[in-house]
């Protein structure tokens, strides 16, 4: 990839300035989703595509005034059922970078038990001017809901245990920024922890079997229930995985590890005996990184539970890029949220892209 | 074909001739081109036709068959008319060709002692509708599973079963009790099986689908335990008394059929019935296919089937929609008798219970008026053939009632039959639903067999001059 | 894209370099010399026509003035253009701009919006002495009242003609065309 401006003038900089060779004109390549609520339906090109433009994002991050005015007039609401202050935050900064119009609201518990239903919420959020609703909330499947019922874009940030395309998709930049080669085609990729409730894993299964990683699933068999199946019918069609409950395997020789977040209630579901014994058995540690490759990347979508799933030296260690993750989340919504405008004013209708 | 123009829903069918179509006799065993009379709201005369008479007749147009009997649907009043009335409920099964309908007890309040039952009936002959209401009585008190229900004074009062549906009777002595008792009332239990247990917040059948989705799994085995543990008991109760009924309702995996064909073949009395949705949808409607289950090939991002939006809560049900092979178990199960009949577990309820997030949303299908459609699209496909698809909505349900059976086409018996159009594909919009209830995964779908007419004990219950 | 006739030819490659060595010399004798000047290319073909800028000035000068690239694709005013043309092209200002004259250039100046996008732009990055304009082709039809300190060729067209500038960094030689459109194809002001 070459640059458009003089080479001393790029890596100067130190980043890399995207350049196409080809006249945008050629490129078929547009987003052409209405929505973002899960990555099952977006292809690799516009993978690609995402990619790119955070590059654009992180350069406009670097800025004195970290500010361009594209989404100028727009209005985007933050609706989070879920407590959670570190997406909505760089939800927030995101929105605002690009100039929007930000609206927050922090739905403090279900809809059902506290009267307003959430198809009657988004209906008075679209009158109240929200062209974009970045959702979060704690059933799998209600951005879907609100897709059906909003006329803008739902960007999903987060929902049950199904999806979080937002956090796959920055997992994916991070990957590629910092693996040599800059792709994670053929790369060992392991998710260790408690695969089955979560909506980081799921998303990144799609986004990381789509980018040809070579994927790996592992966590306590109570943990793993279903993926096994769900492995044997990806192979089949091209995307596969494997899943496993042991540690060694996993880690042997891998370039990214990324651990999840393991949640107390999880011992009283029945389904672990208790933090100490996943910690003994699971937890990311130094020695166990040894096995990894030298220089393997360790992620964490956070937070962390410092000392439980992942030991706290590993955590701030030269290896983490965790911090990066953090920064590129910023990158990646300005993406997304810059993207889904254009599918908007572009006239996507929301039939043809309710998913 | 023709047909006189008939009354109005309720009044008598005075003068009735169909001539050349399709009569479906499941009773006789027998299908063929016939002439049929109705005089006075009695059957006249019916004509099997041969040789000339006969051409151009088949079983892809208008089709005669008896009223069709459904084990299960829940009308929903007393306590929630929101969502269904009798009257409401009566029309739509009307429209769906049920001249018989067995009404599930758990109204609020629940029907655990006679009035409720008599306040069901009344509101029946209120309706003006002449399909025939049959109720189910509790089997514990308000349904809490702790003490038995009044069984005898409901079995006096007409209860035709009894009933914890919606919940399984989980405590396995009260189950044991009951359905010893009822067995001595020469009653069957209805047992919904599941193990609540394995259940607990479960949205969705677990398994890829539900993987994928990132929905709480609902495990086959749920419903299997419950089954064995229901069968280990009717074993014993039947030593002490041979009168012992139990039949098992909408049954939906592989795993439980087998468990009732063993014990069926060990001359257990056990019946059971199974839905239209639990034999031709999947699971994967949930990710947004509409394959029906014969077409599914169990992995529908690989097949590229997916067609709609995931996360429908009109599929949101209990049992919930199982994989592939469990369909085509049912299916099987259906051809080859095991099951005894089809149910449709018509479960209505208000857009405020369904339009709402996937694991808030009420458990249940809308789905009497489009039970026919279902089946004739399986019969259509090769899986089930006419005879036995209708059987299983007439004779199949008045065996597993234990009614003796009345011949529907005996010349002076009352004429109970319908008329339908297998050609004639009509397509499911919420306006086109008697029902109140609206949640049914077939809007927007055509199916076919549009109902013509329905008549009912003698009298006019649905014509589509009525619409 | 259909057209009526065959793509005319309307500077060949010697005129646009006499052009480019033109302007150089009026880029510095309207500073009065290279003192604090900087030049910014509009991506994509304003970065070439700002290196040979660049280059030029060397040549006569002997003073290597900074040159920067600079994407205005965040600073458009029409988000339906973003499904058309997603790609980003970046931005690179590898120098301070507070103080200094910035001399723009881009290849075609037609509505005027490209150069208002890109004066937004900079505003964010620092607060320039002076912001002046360079460009190859001025096509007429501003929309807004912007002007170029420095033209290669005036080109007077209608609303139907394309005009389309090549440059051998990007394309496979130095030229600049003109073609006439159907009405109904005309798109993307530029």
């Amino acid at each position: 990839m070459s640059l458009a401006v003089p080479d001393e003038v790029g890596s100067a900089l130190g980043t890399v300035v995207p350049s196409v060779e080809a006249a945008p004109e050629t490129q078929s390549t547009g987003w052409r989703h209405r929505h973002l609520l899960d990555l099952d339906v977006v292809t690799w090109p516009e993978i690609e595509l995402v990619m790119r433009t955070t590059d654009a994002m992180r350069e406009v991050l670097g800025r004195p005034i970290p500010r361009v005015p594209a989404l100028r007039g727009k209005s985007v609401t933050l609706l989070f059922y879920e407590a959670s202050t570190r997406t909505r935050v760089s939800f927030e900064v995101a929105a605002k970078n690009l100039s929007a119009d930000v609206v927050n609201i922090a739905v403090a518990s279900s809809s059902v038990s506290k009267g307003e239903s959430l198809v009657d919420t988004v209906r008075t959020v679209e009158a109240l001017g929200a062209d974009m609703l970045v959702m979060r909330h704690a059933v799998s499947g209600a951005p879907y809901l609100a897709a059906r019922t909003f006329a803008g874009s739902v960007l999903n940030g987060g929902d049950g245990w199904h999806a979080h395309p937002t956090q796959a998709l920055l997992d994916l930049y991070t990957m590629r920024e910092h693996l040599p080669g800059g792709s994670v085609a053929g790369r060992k990729v392991v998710i260790l922890g408690d695969i089955l409730h979560s909506r980081v894993a799921r998303s990144n299964i799609w986004a990381l079997t789509a980018a040809g990683a070579e994927l790996w699933l592992c966590g306590p068999a109570t943990l793993l229930r279903g993926f096994e199946a769900w492995a044997a019918a990806g192979g089949a069609a091209g995307r596969r995985f494997t899943v496993t409950s042991s540690i060694d395997d996993a880690l042997r020789d891998a370039d990214v590890v990324m651990a999840l977040r393991i949640q107390r209630e999880r011992m009283a579901g029945g389904l672990l005996p208790s933090l100490r014994e996943y910690t003994a058995r699971f937890g990311l540690t130094r020695e166990r990184l040894e096995l990894a490759k030298s220089g393997a990347l360790v992620m964490h979508p956070g937070p962390l539970n410092e000392g439980v799933e992942i030991a706290p030296d590993v955590a701030s260690g030269p290896n983490s890029v965790i911090t990066e993750q953090v920064t590129n989340g910023v990158a990646v919504r300005m993406a997304m949220l810059y993207l889904l405008a254009g599918a908007q004013a572009g006239g996507v209708a929301s039939e043809e892209s309710l998913r | 074909m023709t047909v006189a123009t008939a009354p109005s829903v309720g009044e008598i069918a005075a003068e009735l001739e169909i001539s050349g179509a399709w009569l479906v006799d499941p009773a006789a065993g027998r299908e063929g081109p016939a002439d049929l009379v109705v005089r006075e709201g009695l059957i006249e005369a019916v004509t099997w036709l041969s040789g000339g008479d006969a051409d151009g007749i088949d079983a892809n147009g208008v089709i005669v068959a008896p009223g069709f009997t459904d084990l299960h649907a829940h009308f929903r009043e007393p306590g929630f008319e929101d969502a269904e009335t009798v009257a409401t409920g009566l029309a739509a099964a009307a429209h769906g060709g049920f001249t018989t309908v067995c009404a599930m007890p758990n109204t609020n309040p629940p029907v655990d002692e006679p009035g409720v039952l008599r306040r069901i009936e009344a509101a029946a002959g209120a309706s003006g509708s002449p399909v025939r209401v049959l109720v189910y009585g509790a089997v514990s008190a308000q349904r809490a599973g702790e003490r038995l229900a009044s069984l005898g004074e409901l079995a006096d009062a007409g209860a035709v079963g009894f009933s914890d549906d919606g919940a399984p009777v989980h405590s396995t002595p009260l189950f044991r009790s009951a359905l010893a008792y009822a067995g001595m009332l020469g009653v069957p239990l209805v047992d919904h099986p599941e193990d609540p247990s394995l259940t607990d917040g479960a949205e969705a059948n677990e398994g890829l689908v539900a993987s994928v989705l990132g929905l709480r799994g609902w495990p086959a085995a749920a419903e299997e335990a419950a089954v064995a543990r229901d069968l280990a008991i009717l074993a014993e109760v039947v030593r002490d008394v041979p009168t012992a009924r139990l039949h098992l309702t909408h049954i939906s995996t592989r795993a439980s059929l087998a468990l009732i064909r063993r014990a069926k073949a060990d001359r257990l009395p056990v019946t059971c019935d199974i839905t239209p949705h639990h034999l031709a949808l999947t699971d994967e409607w949930l990710a947004g296919s509409r394959d029906w289950s014969w077409q599914a090939t169990g992995n529908p991002w690989q097949a590229g089937s997916i067609v709609a939006a995931p996360y429908e809560t009109a599929l949101r049900v209990n049992p919930p929609l199982r994989a592939v092979d469990d369909a085509i178990a049912c299916l099987e199960a259906l051809a080859d008798g095991t099951a005894d009949a089809i149910a449709t577990d018509h479960a209505p309820h208000t857009a405020v219970d369904k339009d709402v997030e996937f694991g808030l949303a009420a458990n249940g299908i809308s789905g009497i008026e489009t039970a026919l459609g279902l089946i004739l699209e399986a019969v259509d496909a090769g899986r089930l053939t006419l005879l036995r698809a209708i059987g299983a909505l007439t004779i199949g349900p008045a065996r597993v009632l234990g009614h003796t059976q009345r011949h529907a086409f005996a010349e002076g018996n009352p004429a109970d039959l319908i008329v339908f159009d297998r050609s004639d594909r009509w397509r499911v919009e919420a306006s086109a639903l008697a029902s109140k209830g609206k949640n049914s995964p077939l809007i927007g779908c055509e199916l076919p067999g549009r109902v013509l007419l329905t008549v009912a004990g003698g009298r006019m219950a649905y014509g589509v001059d009525e619409g | 894209m259909s057209s009526f006739g065959q793509p005319r030819l309307i500077m060949t490659a010697d005129e646009i370099r006499r052009a480019v060595v033109r302007i150089s010399h009026e880029i510095v004798e309207k500073q009065a010399g290279t003192e604090g000047l900087v030049l910014i290319g509009i991506q994509r073909r304003g970065v070439p026509l700002a290196r040979r800028l660049a280059g030029a000035i060397a040549e006569h000068e002997g003073v290597e003035i900074p040159v920067g690239a600079l994407d205005i694709t965040f600073y458009r005013d029409d988000l339906s253009l973003i499904a058309q043309q997603p790609v980003v092209k970046g931005t690179a200002l590898p120098f301070d701009l507070n103080g200094r004259t910035i001399v723009l250039a881009d290849d075609v100046l037609y509505t005027g919006r490209t150069i208002r996008a890109a004066m937004d732009a900079l505003v964010d990055f620092g607060r320039p002495q002076a912001i002046r304009l360079a460009v190859l082709v001025d096509r007429g039809h501003r929309e807004l009242p912007i002007r170029a300190d420095h033209v290669g060729k005036n080109v007077p067209t209608s609303r139907e003609e394309l005009v389309r500038v090549h440059l051998v960094e990007i394309d496979e030689e130095d030229g600049v065309d003109i073609e006439r459109l159907e009405p109904a194809t005309v798109g993307v002001a530029g």
